[in-house]
């Protein structure tokens, strides 16, 4: 009999010894990992929303009056000074008055009796696509609040801010969330293989007594945790994966979500989040055995 | 194959089991152990099977020192140790066949050959129709002949029975004593503890008696 064969064996018996326990330890890993995976597949579409705004981040300078060629190039020497930056462009008050009418569509018919010189110019900087953080985009900011001649510069900072600030804070719950449920995944594994090892106290007792291995009486406890961990984490992600198609396709069309591209993750993080789960599972099995079976 | 050198087991508070015994027993040899309850029959069984170790003094098999055997050594050592203990140590919910079967599982014997061991057994010791059947529902006697057929089933080089007629009628006790008998002719060494007169009166194999621990006399059977 092939030592595998055997091992498998094992599993088997203690798993229809042991299915209640077994099947909630399975439910708990499955929770689990289905609550962690939602926070953080919330938290990498927030960032994917963020790379977005990120792309359209553009920092309107309002000046007090339109700058000569000289002052122009002055100015664009000043913003560089500063950092790169990937487009730096001059808005006369007539383009923008042209802007701002073609954005009112039908309604440009209130502008009639302005004239056309009535807003003021203005630079619209786009910075690097490095500049992501809301600490740099501040400080650029008061940067180019300083140049001379600028009356103020607007980039939708309180929009912003507390688009960052949700941002950290979920990455914060998604830590502290991960870091609760693998001590909570761990312990609920080790605590049912050490049920599973109480439970079979007289077995483990006759396998010593009758020359088995630790090999032959360990692997089957490593192996149940493994199946829990790879059963676990697949249901959970599963279910998860359900939720997802439930949610995008019940808030598709027209709306504030439609606008945001929401994403599943990629079979890499799907693989990462398996063997992670199956670590730990392992981890958590292999503590119970080597505090309650001494062979 | 079995040497005991000034071995003596003391157990706590202050209870001694066993007090400087010193025995050979050789390979392919049948020993008796007798005395009355509480001489250190079964203390001795413990000592040899590594269930226990000596508090001083030297368990030595084959030139081994089992009680410094760890892992692999050990497990493989006690593969070849068949055990028949006087509390039976069974699986209560499994039936006799697969309570036999674990010893010979262990090591790794195919399923077919597992299968037709355990069936002989069970014929040899009366017990065709128990194959199937929980032990936890059978009779102590029954139960007796199931940790008998464990002890023997993967053919060790060397068995060791506590009372192995203890729970038995004289027609069992004689099937039990003829299994004992085929182990030893194929060249297991087989050392029993017992007090039933019955199963060592007329042997020729060496009969030690204990009193209180100590060695009081080994002497052959067909000379007491």
């Amino acid at each position: 009999m092939s030592f595998w064969f055997t091992v498998l064996r094992q599993v088997g018996r203690n798993l229809r010894q042991t299915w209640m326990s077994q099947i909630m330890t399975l439910l708990t890993v499955s929770l689990s990992v289905l609550i962690f995976s939602l926070f953080y597949l919330i938290y990498t579409n927030m960032l994917t929303v963020g790379d977005q705004l990120g792309d359209d981040l553009r920092l309107i300078v309002y000046l007090e009056e339109q700058p000569v060629p000289e002052m122009q190039e002055q100015l664009r020497r000043k913003i560089t000074a500063f950092d790169d930056v990937e487009e730096i462009k001059f808005i006369s008050p007539e383009e923008a008055y042209e802007k701002f009418a073609n954005q009112l569509g039908n309604d440009r018919d209130v502008l009639e009796d302005m004239p056309r010189d009535f807003l003021p110019p203005s630079i619209e900087v786009t910075p690097l696509k490095t500049l992501r953080s809301l600490n740099q985009i501040k400080l650029f900011s008061d940067y180019l609040a300083k140049l001379p001649g600028t009356l103020k510069v607007q980039y939708g900072q309180d929009w912003m801010e507390r688009f960052f600030n949700f941002t950290r804070l979920l990455s914060i719950v998604v830590l502290l969330s991960g870091s609760l449920l693998i001590l909570t995944t761990v312990f609920m594994v080790a605590y049912t293989i050490r049920l599973t090892i109480f439970g079979r106290h007289d077995e483990l007792e006759l396998l010593k007594l009758v020359g088995a291995t630790n090999a032959y009486i360990r692997t089957p406890f490593l192996l149940e945790g493994l199946f829990q961990g790879l059963l676990g984490s697949m249901f959970g992600l599963a279910m998860l994966y359900m939720l997802f198609r439930w949610i995008t396709e019940r808030f598709a069309g027209p709306g504030f979500l439609s606008m945001i591209q929401f994403t599943f993750f990629p079979p890499v993080t799907i693989a990462t989040i398996i063997v992670i789960s199956v670590l730990l599972c392992t981890v958590g099995s292999h503590t119970s055995m080597q505090k309650y079976i001494k062979v | 194959m079995v040497e005991l050198i000034k071995v003596s087991k003391r157990y706590p508070p202050d209870v001694t089991a066993l007090s400087s015994v010193s025995l050979s027993v050789d390979r392919g040899e049948m020993f008796f152990i007798i005395g009355r309850s509480g001489a250190g029959k079964t203390t001795i069984l413990k000592l040899i099977s590594s269930m226990e170790p000596p508090t001083s003094g030297l368990v030595e098999i084959s030139g081994q020192t089992i009680h410094r055997l760890k892992g692999g050594k050990l497990a493989k050592l006690r593969q070849k140790i068949g055990v028949a203990y006087q509390d039976f140590k069974l699986l209560t919910d499994r039936t006799a066949a697969e309570n036999i079967a674990i010893s010979m599982e262990v090591s790794y014997k195919k399923p077919q050959i597992i299968r037709n061991r355990v069936r002989s057994l069970l014929e040899q010791l009366d017990l065709a129709d128990k194959h199937d059947t929980i032990t936890g529902e059978l009779s102590r006697g029954e139960q007796q002949r199931v940790t008998l057929a464990r002890a023997v089933a993967n053919s060790p080089t060397m068995v060791l029975v506590d009372e192995p007629t203890g729970n038995l009628d004289a027609d069992t006790t004689e099937r039990v004593v003829k299994l004992l008998q085929n182990s030893h002719k194929s060249g297991a060494t087989v050392i029993i503890a017992t007090h039933d007169e019955s199963i060592y009166r007329n042997t020729s194999c060496r009969i030690m008696e204990l009193r209180q621990g100590a060695i009081h006399s080994i002497v052959r059977g067909d000379q007491a």
